[in-house]
């Protein structure tokens, strides 16, 4: 009995706030993707997609056993594998580049038995790993300089660059947010974070003019001036504004948004996702989704706050800042307010990869609030 | 202890956290003010916008209205033109095309020609699955072949797009008018007024100016797009259609015209023998266009493009470059001097001014000198008075009349009859003409008024000139003792199923004040231009032709038309020929004028044409009269 009662105490306690908001955006999504792709007028390229939302749920169960698995091995094991599986990372990155299977123009995919997945979305999870590690191993008291941050910026640079050449820019900017976004964690000295936003400041155009496809560059000038081209990159952003105004205050009903069913809003499975939840529920189903959002990015901010040491704070804000940059960048996307780069919406964008991963770096996120 | 070691190693961020959570509630506060923007505060453009998305309106097309002679004749209606299109990306270029090509009897060479575009679209990722139109207008049975083997026929479809159709071809032509594709600045033009690209719209005479009228009104079905085979149809359509659903097409309305084609037909039989030239007939009583005729003309079914555009482009490339001038209405848009036909208006002008009287006579040796200058005369008539002058058309009478009377005398009377003025017809742009007053050669010539421009004026020569149009309801005036009407070409608006919906009654331009004794005696001279063994039309009319007129052999200034072969100069340089005049002489009931441009001598080359055309509308008439007699008998007899 008394030991029952100790192991009762002493073990972990799940985090049941972050376990129900991660429900209830897996719940929502899955019902959303349903909308989205389960057509019910016959437009013949659709029809392919009418049955995703059942690989969707089989994806959720795949990534919530891994997440499980995640969570239940004391996140500080992970700790000691941190590098290998950076390692592990960047080869099969280094991998898609040499073989990939071409989809749309771009090489993401590795075909591994019956199942092709995407080792730039696991490469997320790698890397919060190593930059959580190597900060976690570089304790400092006196302000950062440029010389201490080049290491994790080094960390981080490598698979940015590798993905650039896939080429897909959405992934690498999240790569760049979300280590920025653990590195800001870190005291850094005035002068240094000066030369950084100078660097920033010279490196984006440069990035621009000569690291961008002209296809990526449209969608940022279409973004810029919306009027100028109604049918290209411009056409979609249009098309997602009107599905979201057409909401209104309540929505249209389940399955009942013109924009998504008639098939005015494009890649609805995967880019616009937000658009179709908006456009079925409205305001006030867009308020919820959202505020379900911005609460598990305040969430790991508050676990990282109470994480015992500085690798599982440095995880937490890591998985958090992937949770919210992806949040804001499809959003921001879906509401006209950021140009069309095809970065997913967590949890509600179709797609086994960015599924799994997702959950597995929540399960590591509920790792770290187990073991405060 | 070592886990206190390690908070204290989590103390470097500690500072971020509240930062950072701020960060993250200001970024997903943008997000919601944006859903404020978009769904609450614009949320109604966004909708109207996602229901225009979905919701169609098919035009269902109208008909344009018919247009009628005063008989009930069709002059322009509608047909069908069956044009053949081609979806390159499906058919069969191995065993379809060819029974194609061979129900088509495609010629070798326009088989060739035509599989090497299909063939090259075939290849074109973008176009091979546009449908192209591959010939327009196919005969009836070749429609009825592929009709036949439609089965058999993947990718190829005939489908009939409605044309306008002008049974009688040339035949009035200018008056009737053609259809012309709507172009862009048009189209902004009429803005509003249900217009689309690809419309085709009334391009000059009736058509052109009764355009509203015959049009009709195009009406819609509103459809949700794309629900085609949805089992809840019904439902859909019901949620997302706006009231009205389905708007009726309005028909154009029919047009009756006070025209007589079959005079028109006798009338162009006539003129077979000219190049060029107008003829036009009014009733003397109501001013109504009984016949009008444009020469040369041209066929209105071509240039209103119902074989295709590559023939109307064709067809203007010739009609524009044709020193004759087929596209010009010569009846109302052109200008001639009107030469000795304007005599009997000159005459009266003198007598109502007291410059002559009945009897004033006037020895003509051939000719009239008058300053430094000798005018000319047709001949030499010895002693003439008024009557005789106009009989016999001498022009010295007429150059002594003119020395007494002021131009602007002239010049009034003539404004009174209409010339100088336009006559109101209101279809295709019409010519004023010229009356020429003091003021105007003041205006025109920096310099002295000369006496010898009234000499010319006093016989229809010098700067006067006058539409046919003008001078035919001058003559009318004449005939019916004053009255000069506004030419009147519509009768009656209908319905398509016939109702009259407006009738447009004869409409008085003025009438005038003359004195019946002095229009008595230019009447009488009229008739003996033709009876009497001198005057000049006697030799050339028809026995049995009752009328009386004026002949014309107007002068031409010597320039040379751009782009005419040196070796027909001489055509362009010859007199045009003219006669106006009224039939029966006694009562009259028409009034008509005959000009063939450079037709030489009035007497000798417009008289007989001018005879044909008063004997063939004697002969309409009797037919008629008999015909209806013949229908009123039967229709007593055939009572209870």
């Amino acid at each position: 009995m008394r030991t029952d009662r100790i192991t009762f105490r002493s073990g972990p306690l799940i985090d049941m706030p972050l376990l129900l908001g991660i429900v209830l955006v897996a719940t929502l999504g899955i019902v959303n993707l349903y909308s989205a792709t389960s057509v019910y007028i016959d437009a013949g390229q659709r029809a392919g997609l009418a049955d995703i939302y059942v690989s969707q749920v089989y994806w959720i169960v795949v990534g919530g056993l891994l997440a499980i698995l995640a969570a239940a091995v004391d996140y500080r094991h992970l700790e000691r594998l941190a590098y290998v599986l950076y390692l592990v990372g960047i080869v099969s990155l280094l991998t898609v580049l040499v073989l990939g299977a071409d989809i749309r123009g771009s090489s993401r995919w590795i075909q591994l038995g019956g199942f092709t997945f995407q080792p730039s979305e696991f490469m997320k999870i790698f890397l919060i790993l190593v930059i959580a590690k190597h900060l976690h191993n570089d304790p400092k008291t006196e302000p950062r300089t440029l010389l201490d941050l080049a290491p994790p910026i080094g960390l981080a640079a490598l698979p940015t660059a590798l993905v650039m050449m896939q080429p897909d820019l959405g992934t690498s900017i999240v790569y760049l947010l979300t280590a920025a976004s653990i590195l800001a964690m870190t005291k850094i000295r005035r002068r240094s974070l000066m030369w950084l936003a100078l660097v920033g400041g010279v490196g984006v155009p440069f990035a621009y003019k000569y690291l961008l496809h002209d296809y990526q560059r449209a969608r940022i000038t279409s973004f810029l001036d919306p009027e100028g081209d109604k049918t290209g990159a411009g056409w979609h952003a249009f098309q997602s504004k009107t599905a979201i105004g057409n909401g209104q205050i309540w929505g249209e009903g389940f399955m009942q948004g013109t924009q998504n069913q008639f098939g005015f809003l494009p890649d609805q499975h995967s880019d616009f996702p937000f658009a179709v939840f908006a456009e079925d529920w409205g305001f006030v189903g867009g308020v919820v989704l959202i505020a379900t959002y911005a609460f598990l990015c305040v969430w790991a901010v508050n676990v990282a706050a109470q994480a015992k040491d500085r690798f599982g704070a440095a995880l937490a804000i890591g998985v958090g800042a992937l949770v919210f940059w992806h949040t804001i960048a499809n959003m921001g996307m879906a509401l006209g307010l950021l140009p069309v780069v095809g970065i997913t919406l967590p949890l509600f964008s179709y797609g086994g990869s960015s599924v799994v991963t997702i959950l597995v770096s929540l399960g590591l996120l509920m790792n770290v609030s187990m073991r405060r | 202890m070592q886990s206190l070691v390690q908070r204290s190693d989590v103390g470097e961020f500690r500072r971020r956290y509240r930062w950072m959570v701020v960060f993250v509630r200001c970024l997903f506060s943008v997000l919601i003010g944006r859903l404020v923007q978009l769904q609450l505060i614009e949320g109604d453009v966004h909708r109207a916008q996602a229901r225009r998305n979905i919701i169609g309106e098919i035009p269902q097309a109208t008909s344009r209205g018919v247009i009628r002679d005063a008989f009930g004749k069709v002059l322009a209606a509608n047909r069908p033109s069956y044009n053949v299109y081609v979806v390159p990306g499906i058919i069969d270029m191995d065993s379809t095309w060819p029974k194609v090509s061979e129900l088509m009897r495609l010629d070798p060479a326009e088989k060739k020609e035509l599989e090497q575009r299909i063939v090259e679209l075939r290849a074109n990722e973008r176009k091979r699955d546009q449908q192209i139109l591959l010939k327009v207008d196919v005969d009836r049975d070749v429609v009825a072949a592929l009709e036949t083997h439609e089965s058999a026929l993947r990718g190829v479809e005939v489908s009939p797009v409605p044309v306008r159709y002008y049974p009688h071809g040339e035949l009035a032509a200018h008056l009737v008018g053609y259809m012309r594709e709507v172009d862009a600045d048009t189209l902004a033009e009429l803005e509003g007024r249900g217009y689309r690209s690809g419309d085709r719209l009334g391009a000059v005479g009736v058509e052109r100016r009764w355009e509203s009228y015959l049009r009709g009104q195009r009406g819609f079905q509103r459809v949700v797009r794309g629900i085609k085979r949805r089992h809840d149809k019904e439902e859909i359509e019901a949620k997302y259609l706006t009231e009205p659903r389905r708007m009726e097409p309005v028909p154009g309305r029919d047009i009756s015209l006070t025209i007589d084609i079959d005079l028109v037909r006798s009338i162009e039989r006539a003129m077979r023998g000219q190049l060029a030239g107008a003829v036009v007939v009014v009733d003397v009583r109501t001013g109504r266009l009984l016949a009008a005729l444009s020469k040369p003309s041209f066929d209105p079914n071509v240039v209103s493009g119902g074989s295709g555009k590559q023939a109307v482009r064709e067809a203007f490339r010739r009609l524009y470059s044709d020193p004759l001038k087929p596209t010009l209405d010569k009846t109302t848009s052109a200008a001639y001097p009107p030469g000795s036909t304007y005599k009997p208006f000159a005459a009266l002008a003198a007598l109502a001014g007291g410059i002559v009287t009945p009897k004033s006579e006037v020895d003509c040796r051939g000719g009239y000198e008058y300053g430094r200058r000798y005018f000319r005369c047709t001949g030499v008539h010895r002693h003439v008075d008024l009557h005789e002058a106009i009989v016999q058309s001498c022009n010295t009478y007429f150059y002594s009349m003119g020395e007494h009377i002021h131009i602007d005398q002239l010049a009034e009377v003539g404004m009174d009859f209409g010339f100088g003025v336009k006559t109101g017809i209101g279809i295709n742009p019409e010519s004023r003409g010229r009356m020429p007053t003091r003021s105007w050669y003041t205006r025109r010539y920096k310099g002295a008024f000369r006496g010898g421009f009234t000499l010319l004026a006093a016989i229809g020569q010098g700067a006067t000139t006058v539409t046919v149009m003008q001078l035919a309801l001058a003559y009318a005036a004449l005939a019916n003792g004053g009255t000069v009407y506004q030419p009147q070409v519509v009768r009656s608006i209908e319905t398509s199923d016939g109702t009259i919906v407006q009738e447009f009654p004869p409409r008085v331009r003025r009438v005038l004040d003359v004195d019946p004794e002095q229009l008595g005696l230019i009447k009488d001279a009229l008739t003996e231009v033709v009876t009497d063994r001198d005057g000049t039309a006697y030799e050339e009319s028809l026995p049995g032709v009752d009328m009386a007129g004026k002949t014309g052999t107007a002068q031409v200034s010597h320039v040379t038309p751009k782009g005419v072969d040196p070796k027909r100069v001489w055509y362009f340089n010859r007199d045009h020929a003219w006669f106006a005049g009224y039939a029966p002489a006694k009562a009259p009931e028409i009034a008509f004028v005959v000009l063939i441009e450079h037709g030489g001598g009035g007497g000798k080359n417009a008289v007989p044409v001018a005879a044909r055309v008063v004997r063939d509308w004697q002969r309409i008439k009797e037919t008629r009269l008999t015909a209806r007699a013949s229908a009123q008998t039967k229709a007593t007899s055939g009572g209870p």
